[in-house]
């Protein structure tokens, strides 16, 4: 399974014409601008989003159909597919003002490997085990808030 | 070829940058050096592979200390830049870089995982001579080696039973795609690259890979 084909087949062609180049598909896909339910247009410039087979779930409310919106946190949504682990790839992605460059987006296909895919890294941590003083401060504050909701 | 455990016992802490650090990669690198053609570089690796899978494994190494260092890069674009690379105007003539400009071109922080070492070990199935050959010259591997990281202070290479696919729990000792994967199936998967170049994300696939990322 390739990282971009199942990018572009569960997400990117929801947003974006669909090329002969799964790459270029995939970074378009990041870096333009699209119509929101405002009216308005945006890239994805703010919130999340977490792809799975068949389910793009995305907090930016765009105009695209075939895709759920969510208004929770970054963090209540990745505790929340984290904790409901069913063992299926997933891309978890979080953005910002810069666009996600396409060597950023990695899928997650273990709990002892998940990846978060922002623009300025890719946050790596294993969710079996409790973060160490080397761990991204992502997957810490992550843990600290998965404590307070287990509490 | 033979199966082989080569290892670079190291003077400075070291940087990879977050992969495998597999010994393809690595002789890949010094051969483009020399060669100046990707594809003939990994054409060269003087490493046994199997349908583009080499068989090298990821960097192994116990740190005996981890810390983070930061690197400042200041680009002067007055001095560092090409004018020739700016569009110019409608009427043909220069664009001048104003001061609002140049602060684009600002510093930069960059920062790394440094990890300090006795020994880096990869095992191998390659051409020992081969091998020797190329790695004996290289005294530094790693990022920031111009900093002084990754410093070698010798190579030696012995015999090895590891083929630099599986390890004795047939645990994988590099990324391997799930379907070519003949071992431990409860090892860790990962999307990571296999094959070289490793920093291009169409050789990337789902992989059993080594338990620590490295």
């Amino acid at each position: 399974m390739n990282t971009f084909d199942f990018f572009n087949d569960n997400f990117g062609r929801l947003l974006v014409e669909q090329g002969n180049d799964p790459f270029e598909n995939a970074a378009k896909a990041l870096r333009s601008s699209h119509p929101l339910a405002s009216g308005k247009n945006s890239r994805l410039g703010s919130g999340w989003a977490i792809v799975k087979e068949k389910n793009a779930v995305v907090q930016l409310k765009l105009a695209a159909t075939g895709i759920t919106y969510d208004d929770r946190t970054r963090f209540e949504a990745i505790i929340d597919a984290l904790e409901n682990w069913d063992n299926e790839p997933t891309i978890f992605m979080v953005f910002d003002k810069a666009p996600l460059p396409i060597s950023n987006l990695f899928l997650t296909v273990d709990l002892r490997a998940v990846r978060v895919c922002t623009p300025g890294g890719v946050y790596s941590f294993d969710y079996t085990l409790e973060p160490t003083e080397n761990s991204p401060q992502f997957y810490k504050t992550l843990y600290k808030q998965r404590m307070k909701n287990a509490s | 070829m033979e199966k082989l455990t080569v290892t670079a016992h190291m003077k400075t802490p070291f940087i990879t940058g977050g992969g495998y650090m597999t010994f393809d990669a690595l002789l890949a690198g010094i051969l483009f050096d020399q060669l100046q053609d990707v594809e003939a570089a990994h054409a060269s690796v003087p490493i046994k592979c199997t349908d583009g899978l080499f068989h090298a494994s990821a960097a192994m190494y116990e740190p005996l200390d981890q810390s983070r260092v930061a690197f400042v890069a200041n680009m002067r674009a007055d001095h560092s830049l090409d004018a020739d690379l700016f569009p110019r105007k409608k009427d043909g003539t220069m664009r001048k870089m104003g001061r609002l400009r140049r602060r684009d071109f600002g510093a930069v922080m960059n920062s790394y995982d440094s990890k300090q070492v006795d020994s880096l070990e990869w095992h191998v199935e390659g051409d020992s001579e081969e091998i020797l050959k190329l790695i004996e010259p290289i005294s530094f591997i790693g990022k920031r080696r111009a900093s002084g990281f990754g410093e070698v202070h010798r190579w030696s290479i012995e015999s090895s039973e590891l083929d630099g696919l599986m390890g004795y729990l047939n645990e994988p000792l590099r990324p391997i795609p799930v379907e070519r994967f003949k071992g431990n199936t409860g090892s860790l998967k990962v999307d990571a690259a296999w094959r070289p170049a490793y920093w291009h994300p169409a050789n990337r696939a789902i992989c059993y890979a080594p338990e620590t990322p490295q």
